[in-house]
């Protein structure tokens, strides 16, 4: 079947796509989009989350008719041009980041958390990580990448305000 | 295998009928699993998540609650946290932030795990199922009618699930669950607590500790019965042991990877206890008040 | 002998970030899964649905009638392979060993219909009766050769039995850790191509020279027609380290195919044939002194191994070298059931063998009432007690120290059960941790640029370690440069040869290789004037005689971990509240690289205390619980405070860098000091991992 889906900001078309398939397997095999990992296919690890319509899911479990029509931003989206977001650049900082696999699925749930809750409690980084499995770093460290991409994102927006 | 797309509901209902194997999906948290591990592979995946209906929610004319079969967990928790307590309590502990963005009442119905964590709040708030199909129009199913089996449901092979009513809570709301993991955590059993004290009773309610999610009947039943309903008083500490033993004893569990049977039966005693003690407490602080 | 290189150590030591971590936060780090080759047919490997017997039929003929099948593969048509190790003899016998052995593969054009062709295909088995579980008493547990690395299977000295018999003071218990799995985040996969006589294989793993030479020999042809590419690999934790059936599946297939072939691994199936740590049950004896002074240790340990081949844990290995007793033994016996073969899983040996160990001592500590920090300070050993070797470094007793300096142990009450906040049962454990630091031959190239960029090349594997990164630093001390001057190439058969990232000796290996090779060059630069040729100038040095020729020492690490748990009393949900860990590595070349070493073994840990568990079900003969769903992993949520320090070592028997290896300790003991720690809170002591709630509430 073919599937029209909005990927990082640009209007896609794939053709072929079998109808049991994941959004998962769409980004990876057929558009060339391998950041988001495929790792547990069950929703368990989080490796795969993506955003579909603003909303961080698991593109495994996303069958890829029901993305038709929808937007999708996956982490090779989340640098603006060639910069990178806080997230990424404290990801790097802090140590987050070991063999890499859980990285991207990370990286956009932790970016949907700032950008919706902007300083959030280490709690509320536990809380909205819970479902992205890291197996090397042991969390603390991509505890303190959250903790400073968001103190700089606050800075950031603070600095905004004020030469507004 | 064919994926249908219906843009409506009557178009959903039509399709079904037309093929009563076609699998509905929704947040596909169960359904594409089961593709993905080859557990099966549908002849056609109904896909609801274009019928904007079925993600809405509304107070109807009898009061209660029609909660759509698409309102995914997340927007239980933030939109209806404080009509309905329990299920939203129970929404939280669903998987992950991801899975709760995707996942839904509807969709734990249909796949009727005797795990899945909002079955016990619907039988503890007597919920109504709101099922319907193109030849013989709506059918409203109890909660406690709905469960028939492991991964079985009232449903006929041509329903559908439209909605599931709840009455907003008239009094306290508990849900409560054992987990090995402090998230993304499978329950080793759970209960849910919903205080009716208007009609001086309450709904109790197991979960993963049978073949299906179960009402403890001898325990509302107890409670119904031996409670002081006014909320004048403490709950007498033998009528709460009394209480978490009778939740006990309503379940069969087995022992499996997660817990032994002797642990569950315990642990839902335990679970019983504390979700009665807050809710009771709540309940007194505000008959006092 | 081997003197440290102090002078000139500016970037050796420093927190520098992660080389490849722009490529890896961008999604741009290709893994192996990652790769589309054109004309790329998808290959599933079809396991065993029988534990033990013999293949009769399979019906390929009605497979090759399905729209999209391109081939179906078993035994009955399967090209032959030139080797006798069973292990690697991929659909060369009619044999099954294990249910979930890789019986056929069948490949199709798209994966959808490579998974209904596995799923479907018909196959005819005998079925014999199997024996999958592992006991102590089991009638064919026998003594092996040797265990995992070489160590003999049992050691003795003096006369334990008797010392036992006489010690005023004894513990005599039995322990027992469940079948784990490695569970890296990146699930196996190989994309594997044939060009003429060449194989190219794209294969996550923690050993591309070894997997290069396994491959050669297979196929009958010399290494260098093998090219292993693997530059990022999603965690291995030892389940990349050995040639696996899968990619011999993945090899085979595409020769017999003439295409490309993906061959992709699920979650599910890295439960089967990816390996695993082997269960064990494991019987300590400790005899004392009323004041805890060991007088005997006797250590006998019991695993399982395969039909195919003999693994046998080195489970009791840790008690040869953690404390004195003029009276000791230490035993290993393997029972060869119809399992799959158990592997390497982050210090394999050392992580259940110390679980037994470090139990028992706490369990000495309470008999003897003496605390548990000071019993182990009282038995420090001066030279290794068995081997006799002077230790090149020993710095436990320190850590432990450090640690309940920085724990707020002083001044704890040892009564068990007695601490509590609301419903919750509060209690604090100590537990040792300790691993080898070995070294392995390893060769290194470094190319020096007329503009003065150097490039070092050196067949590691960074699993996730941070290898390129202080392989980065390493050379650019040695060579006097700046890191943004040196780009390090691993991951890649085709560069020179290196060891395994395995057993915590990766740095060290191909660290002294690296050094070699830029001292090599430094010399031959100066040599010429210090002007680098247009041509550029490339050294390689082999460190196989230095490494053979180094003085006899005890070498290992030592550490010493501290945990606080939660108990529910209600329930027997155990949190950690607090870990912490001190650890005597000689000297850390890269403290961010390497907090998250330590503290990531420390969760993993933490995840072997309270969560997982392999169950192996006696009926069918395979694992029960094989996804992420079942089979938990600790989670973000589950990891409260875990700290990590480290104590300046010196040591200058090690290697020119003066480090030991990191990537194993951190497990190494944490699972003791959190069941010590419940048993401090609940007064239940939980000999047999995991510490399920079930087991805390009776």
């Amino acid at each position: 079947m073919r599937v029209h889906l909005t990927v990082n900001g640009r209007d896609e078309t794939v053709d072929g796509v079998w109808e049991g398939e994941s959004l998962l397997y769409v980004l990876r095999e057929r558009m060339g989009l391998p950041g988001a990992k495929n790792a547990c296919e069950q929703g368990e690890c989080g490796s795969c989350t993506v955003y579909l319509d603003g909303l961080p899911v698991c593109a495994c479990l996303v069958a890829a008719g029901q993305a038709d029509g929808r937007r999708v931003r996956t982490v090779e989206g989340l640098a603006d041009g060639g910069r990178l977001h806080p997230i990424q650049e404290a990801f790097v900082e802090c140590g987050a980041v070991q063999c890499g696999f859980c990285t991207p699925g990370l990286l956009v749930q932790a970016h949907d958390l700032i950008e919706r809750v902007g300083e959030p409690s280490d709690a509320e980084i536990r809380e909205a990580l819970a479902g992205n499995l890291c197996r090397c770093t042991g969390y603390e460290k991509i505890l303190d990448a959250v903790r400073l991409a968001a103190a700089r994102r606050g800075a950031a927006r603070t600095g905004t305000e004020d030469r507004s | 295998m064919d994926f249908l797309r219906p843009a409506t509901w009557a178009e959903a209902l039509a399709a079904k009928a037309a093929d009563p194997t076609a699998v509905p999906i929704q947040g596909g948290t169960d359904v594409m699993v089961e593709i993905n591990f080859d557990v099966r592979r549908p002849p056609a995946l109904l896909d609801l998540t274009a019928i904007g209906e079925l993600g809405d929610w509304e107070l109807t004319a009898d009061g209660l609650l029609r909660v759509g079969a698409g309102v995914p967990y997340a927007r239980i928790i933030t939109e209806l946290g404080d009509r309905l307590p329990g299920l939203a309590q129970a929404s939280r502990t669903v998987g992950s932030p991801q899975i709760r963005n995707r996942g839904t009442v509807g969709g734990n119905l249909g796949a009727a795990s005797p795990a899945g964590d909002a079955h016990p709040p619907l039988l503890a708030c007597d919920a109504v199922i709101e099922a319907e199909s193109a030849a013989r129009g709506t059918r409203m199913i109890p909660a406690t009618g709905f469960y028939l089996g492991v991964k079985r449901n009232a449903l006929e092979p041509d329903e559908l699930i439209r909605a599931v009513h709840l009455r907003p809570a008239t009094g306290p709301q508990y849900f409560s669950k054992v987990g090995t993991r402090n998230a993304m955590v499978i329950a080793v059993c759970s209960f849910a607590l919903a205080l009716h004290p208007g009609e001086r009773r309450l709904g109790a309610a197991v979960g993963s500790a049978a073949p299906t999610p179960l009402r403890a009947r001898a325990a509302e039943e107890f409670a119904a019965r031996e409670f002081d309903w006014s909320g004048a008083t403490a709950l007498d500490p033998a009528l709460l042991a009394r209480f978490g033993e009778l939740a006990a004893e309503a379940a069969s569990p087995i022992d499996d990877v997660r817990g032994t049977a002797a642990y569950r039966r315990h642990a839902i005693a335990v679970l019983a206890r504390r979700t009665l003690t807050w809710a009771w407490n709540d309940y007194r602080g505000k008959a006092a008040a | 002998m081997t003197a440290p290189v102090t002078a000139g150590r500016r970037y050796a030591g420093a927190a520098l970030d992660r080389v490849e971590g722009l490529d890896k936060v961008t999604g741009r780090a290709a893994y192996a899964a990652d790769h589309r080759p054109a004309d790329l047919v998808h290959a599933v490997a079809v396991p065993a649905t029988i534990a033990r017997g013999e293949v009769v039929q399979v019906d390929v003929d009605a497979m090759l009638k399905r729209p999209g099948v391109v081939a179906a593969i078993w035994h009955g048509n399967a090209p032959r392979l030139a080797t006798s190790d069973e292990e690697l003899a991929v659909l060369q016998s009619r044999r099954v060993a294990y249910r979930g052995q890789y019986v056929a593969v069948v490949v199709a054009e798209t994966p959808e219909d490579a998974r209904e062709a596995a799923r479907t295909l018909r196959i005819e088995y005998v079925a014999e009766e199997h024996d999958v579980i592992l006991r102590a008493d089991h009638p064919r547990a026998y003594r092996p050769e040797n265990v995992n690395a070489g160590h003999p299977s049992d050691t003795g000295q003096g006369d334990p039995d008797a010392a036992l018999a006489a010690a005023p003071v004894v513990v005599d218990e039995e322990y027992g850790t469940p079948a784990e799995h490695n569970n890296p985040m990146e699930p196996h996969a190989t994309i594997a191509d044939w060009h003429g006589d060449g194989l190219i294989v794209h294969e996550p793993s923690q050993n591309v020279s070894g997997l290069r030479a396994t491959l050669a020999s297979l196929f009958g042809m010399p290494p260098g027609h093998v090219h292993v590419v693997s530059p990022h690999v999603g965690g291995g934790f030892g389940s990349k380290a050995k040639t696996l059936p899968h990619t011999i599946l993945a090899a085979l297939t595409a020769k017999q195919v003439g295409r490309p072939v993906k061959l992709a691994l699920t979650r599910r199936q890295l439960f089967v044939a990816t390996g695993y740590r082997t269960p064990t049950v494991q019987r300590v004896r400790l005899g004392a002194e009323p004041d805890g002074r060991l007088i005997a240790i006797t250590h006998d340990a019991v695993m399982q191994s395969s039909t195919l081949s003999e693994f046998t844990e080195q489970t009791a290995v840790p008690s040869r070298v953690m404390y004195a007793a003029p009276h000791r033994r230490t035993t290993h016996r393997v029972v060869r059931l119809d399992v799959p073969t158990p592997s390497w899983m982050r210090a394999p040996g050392e992580c259940p063998g110390m679980f037994a160990l470090e139990s028992a001592m706490d369990e000495l500590a309470i008999a003897c009432g003496v605390d548990p920090v000071e019993l182990r300070v009282r038995n420090e050993p001066a030279a290794g007690p068995e081997s006799g070797l002077p230790f090149s470094s020993r710095n436990l007793v320190a850590c432990l120290r450090e640690g309940a300096r920085r724990f707020g142990w002083a001044g704890r009450d040892p009564r068990p059960g007695v601490r509590r906040r609301g419903r919750t049962l509060i209690g604090t454990g100590v537990a040792a941790s300790t691993f080898p630091a070995l070294r392995a031959p390893s060769s290194a190239t470094v190319r020096a640029e007329p503009g003065g960029r150097y490039t070092v090349r050196i067949a590691a594997a960074d699993i996730g370690t941070g290898a390129r990164t202080v392989l980065t630093q390493i050379a650019a001390d040695a060579l006097g440069t700046a890191p943004a001057a040196v780009t390090v190439e691993l991951g890649d058969s085709a560069l020179p040869p290196a060891p395994v990232a395995g057993g915590s000796m990766g740095t060290a290996s191909w660290g002294t290789a690296v050094v070699r090779a830029c001292e090599e060059l430094a010399a031959r630069l100066e040599a010429a004037g210090g002007t680098v040729p247009d041509g550029g100038l490339e050294v390689t040095a082999d460190t196989g005689r230095e490494v053979r020729a180094q003085e006899r020492y005890s070498r290992h690490a030592f550490g010493a971990q501290f945990a606080e748990v939660g108990v529910d009393a209600d329930t027997g949900e155990t949190r950690v509240l607090r870990l912490l860990g001190v650890f005597a590595a000689g000297r850390v070349l890269n403290p961010k690289t390497a907090r998250s070493q330590f503290i990531g073994g420390m969760t993993m840990g933490l995840s072997m205390a309270l969560l997982e568990e392999s169950i192996m079900d006696g009926r069918f003969g395979d694992f029960l619980n094989c996804d992420l769903a079942q089979y938990h992993i600790a989670a973000h949520a589950d990891v409260r405070d875990v700290q990590a320090y480290w104590l300046e070592e010196e040591d200058p028997h090690l290697n020119p860098m003066g480090s030991k290896g990191i990537g194993e300790i951190g497990i190494v003991g944490t699972a003791a000091a959190i069941a010590n720690a419940v048993h401090h809170a609940t007064g239940v002591r939980i000999r047999e991992l995991p510490i399920r709630l079930d087991k805390l509430v009776r």
